[in-house]
């Protein structure tokens, strides 16, 4: 009974690349880079392309790790808090205590996998909900940070640490190739690997996923700790960019993140999404606010913009949704 | 383009679906399909999953336009370009899942956008209660209040409420779809009893189920599909069960259990006084190689909980398990897979199936670690082992990039058995292995079943069907309150003797079938 015929594929007039989301939002970005250049002869220039860059390496940072998560359907609401908590331990860590730069460094960031790791290990042992339990963390880890801070502010760090923030590398801003690399890795590890299929597992049916034996609440865990630690990473980008540290650094962090990534198409709900949907989301949101910002418009109509764009591409990608779904 | 068999109807049909057309990218759903159906008859619609049941009844209830082809009520053609116009026209449809508001009373349901007015627009509260009171006395409903809360009901009276709502509105084609699948044996009488009474009003009731027992005792007619054709249309009293299945199947299944004997081996799976308080109570049980062993008993006899224990999905307290002799201590899914276990779930769409993911992608779920190496996935062996598994177990897909969770009931669970199988394991849980699936995938499972345990697999099946248990075991246990109460050979089990011990000393042998 093996002779059962396949029935053909149906015939696609469009290819199907094309109605992918990710490939929508591109075509979008290109259009309002066209329309943003031609009001504005500055905003289209090299330089100011690989500006905006640098300006949205740590937002771009900490989006790689939550593309994962909202992938698995959950959230991490608490990476502004851990950004700001990061950027004061690592000036305290440095100037109080007096530990070398390159130490504080690591410091800072083993806090931001600490305090990414604490999330996860209540989200998967005690069954907190994503949401609950990191809108707790918001609130916590932001007090700790103001706690030890004090309302002062670290500055006079070496000459050296600026390089990252501020500096050039093969004419590219130096935080760039760190966000590159990072972009690369997080789309190999997301499409080719056992890893990236378990998120999507997770998303899709967390039940069956458990039940094909995948280690589902160690991939949970594994992911949050990575958030923490990239939004660590983030803080260390951000200080050695604004040469200060102080304790209201990345508030507000988690909505521009999000933002990104939703805009990208990641699905809120969990089961799908990609790096290169983040990845245009992130481009967008940042060359929307620069472009508005040349062209003269007030910072907050920028945000209005931005919300009515996010509005047009959730109903772009639904309505592309329906017609994959032949509805 | 109907068969010679049509024999005269009662009277003029008040349905009637006339060469209807229709086609999904990639998939011809229907093809010039006709039938027709009289007032008071009950019309079963009978066919596999996938045989065009499905898209004919939508068709009729509006919810998609057919490509070609008309359908006439009191033989004029009306258009149902939506459900709205379906209900005008008086036809009402019944579906496997209920749709009701949990939170709202019977009476607010049943007129839930029709809801009697008063002046102003006000729903007139009184006037709804008496009619739906007048709804239930018609029917001869005591046991279910106009201002129950419909969350609270049982399966049954939540169905009664959906009958009720189509009457409100002056149904006269009711189209039922499956709508035994959840019920117990006592609402199934009921359900009868409804539906006789529906009829004796002239009320047309087009029945669809899997259950020849049931079309049997309920309808005047049946038509059979296969394919989206039309196959045939018998009256109930000219055929038979062999004849509906031969038609349903397109070629003869020789035997339904095709059960193989072949030599039995080591133990493969040793249990010993297993616990996982409430439903697995000091359970010891030995499967050995070869050997399919039954487990019967009662839906909450503790069946699905002792597997999910043995499989480590909710870990022991107490007791011990031996995997080929070895004594292990089995804390996790992945821990047993690793050991060789597979546990086929009881529910395919939330424990067995990533329903919105590939075909493909479902084969590989359970055996990454196949297909992976150093944690990357090789793409091409990744299709090899999903392409091996659809021919293997002949999915019937588009492709393998197809969504799983759009094949039908059969194939699902075609490929949720293949996922398993794809890593070789020792010992096989299957858990309800063809509820829900037409006769011929049923008979596909169980010839694959046998094929398994004759290259020496372990099995140990789950099921709540006593002729499949029959057929199909080697041993038999049977399983009440968490405990193993009874062991049967192939030669003592009886469907008497294992009713009686799943219902306890006090109980009746329940016939199943």
């Amino acid at each position: 009974m093996s002779e059962i015929p396949l029935p053909q594929a149906a015939k696609r007039v469009v290819p199907w690349w094309l109605l992918r989301h990710e490939t929508m939002l591109a075509m979008i970005l290109l259009i309002a880079l066209i329309v943003l250049g031609g009001f504005n002869n500055r905003f289209l220039t090299l330089d100011n392309l690989l500006n905006q860059g640098r300006l949205t390496t740590e937002v771009g940072l900490i989006a790689l790790p939550m593309t994962f998560i909202i992938i698995t359907g959950g959230i991490d609401l608490s990476v502004g808090s851990i950004v700001g908590l990061c950027a004061i331990l690592l000036g305290y860590s440095w100037k109080i205590f007096g530990l070398p730069l390159p130490l504080a460094i690591c410091f800072s960031l083993l806090v931001g996998a600490a305090a990414g790791f604490l999330n996860g290990i209540v989200i998967t042992k005690v069954k907190v909900p994503p949401l609950i339990m990191t809108i707790a963390t918001l609130a916590l880890y932001r007090g700790l940070a103001e706690g030890i801070s004090q309302a002062r502010s670290v500055r006079g760090y070496p000459e050296w640490f600026y390089f990252v923030g501020q500096e050039n590398l093969f004419g590219v801003p130096a935080q760039l190739w760190l966000l590159l690399i990072a972009i690369v890795v997080a789309a190999i590890v997301l499409d080719r690997t056992t890893f990236g299929r378990t998120l999507y597992a997770i998303g899709n049916n967390e039940t069956a996923a458990r039940f094909s034996g995948l280690p589902v609440d160690r991939v949970k865990l594994i992911v949050y700790t990575l958030s923490g630690l990239m939004a660590g990473l983030s803080a260390c980008v951000l200080v050695s960019r604004v040469t200060t540290t102080r304790s209201d650094m990345g508030i507000g962090y988690e909505l521009d993140v999000i933002a990104a990534v939703v805009l990208g198409g990641t699905s809120i709900f969990g089961g799908v999404g990609t790096i290169w949907g983040t990845v245009v989301g992130l481009a967008m949101i940042q060359l929307l606010k620069n472009g508005l910002a040349l062209t003269g418009v007030k910072g907050d109509a920028t945000i209005v913009v931005i919300g009515t764009v996010l509005i047009f591409s959730t109903l772009v990608a639904s309505s592309l949704q329906r017609r994959r779904e032949g509805v | 383009m109907t068969t010679g068999t049509h024999s005269e109807t009662p009277a003029a049909p008040l349905l009637s679906v006339h060469a209807i057309e229709k086609a999904f990218p990639g998939v011809r759903a229907l093809s010039g399909v006709s039938f027709d159906t009289a007032r008071g008859e009950v019309h079963a619609l009978l066919g596999e999953n996938g045989a065009g049941k499905s898209t004919l009844i939508k068709i009729v209830s509006g919810v998609f336009p057919p490509d070609r082809g008309e359908v006439l009520v009191d033989g004029r053609p009306v258009d149902l370009a939506r459900p709205d116009d379906a209900r005008r026209a008086g036809i009402a449809t019944i579906y496997q899942e209920l749709l009701l508001f949990p939170e709202l009373t019977v009476a607010e349901n049943i007129f839930m956008g029709h809801a009697p007015r008063a002046g102003l627009r006000r729903i007139d509260w009184r006037a709804m209660h008496e009619k739906t009171n007048a709804l239930l006395a018609s029917l001869e409903i005591h046991d279910l209040q106009a201002d129950r809360i419909v969350g609270s009901l049982s399966v049954g009276n939540r169905q009664r409420v959906e009958i009720l709502r189509a009457l409100s509105q002056d149904a006269r084609i009711l189209i039922m779809d499956e709508p035994t699948a959840a019920l117990t044996e006592y609402d199934v009488t009921r359900l009868f009893d409804i539906v006789r009474k529906l009829k004796a009003r002239g009320v047309a009731v087009i029945y669809i189920s899997h259950r020849l027992d049931e079309i049997f005792a309920i309808a005047d007619r049946v038509t059979v599909l296969r394919d989206g054709a039309h196959v045939a249309t018998r009256r109930v009293a000219d055929t038979d069960a062999a004849e509906l299945v031969q038609l349903m199947v397109g070629r003869r299944i020789e035997s339904l259990f095709p059960k193989i004997t072949v030599p039995i081996g080591k133990p493969v799976l040793e249990v010993k006084d297993l616990e996982r308080r409430p439903l697995t109570r000091r359970v010891s049980l030995t499967v050995r190689a070869g050997e399919i062993v039954g487990l019967a008993g009662l839906v909450g006899s503790g069946r699905s909980e002792l597997a999910q224990t043995i499989f480590g999905v909710t870990p022991a307290d107490n007791g011990e398990i031996r995997i080929t002799g070895q004594k292990i201590d089995i804390r996790s899914p992945a821990q047993a897979r690793s050991l060789g276990v597979a546990y086929v779930p009881e529910d395919r769409g939330t424990q067995g199936l990533v329903r919105p993911m590939t075909v493909r992608e479902n084969f590989s779920l359970a055996a990454l670690g196949k297909v992976a190496f150093g944690g990357f996935i090789d793409r091409a062996a990744e299709r090899k082992l999903a392409g091996d598994g659809v021919k293997r177990f002949a999915v019937k897909t588009s492709s393998l990039e197809q969504i799983a969770g759009k094949l039908s009931g059969g194939n699902q669970q075609k490929i949720v058995l293949g996922k398993w199988l794809a890593n070789g394991p020792k010992l096989l849980i299957l858990d309800e292995p063809t509820r829900g699936i037409d006769v011929g995938a049923k008979a596909e499972i169980h010839r694959l079943m046998g094929e398994l345990a004759a290259q020496g697999l372990a099995i140990l099946m789950i099921s709540s069907e006593l002729p499949e248990v029959l057929g199909m075991s080697d041993r038999v246990l049977v399983m009440r309150e968490g405990r193993i109460v009874a062991e049967f050979s192939r030669e003592e089990a009886t469907q008497e003797s294992i009713g009686a011990a799943m219902m306890g000393s006090h109980g009746n042998a329940e016939k199943a079938a």
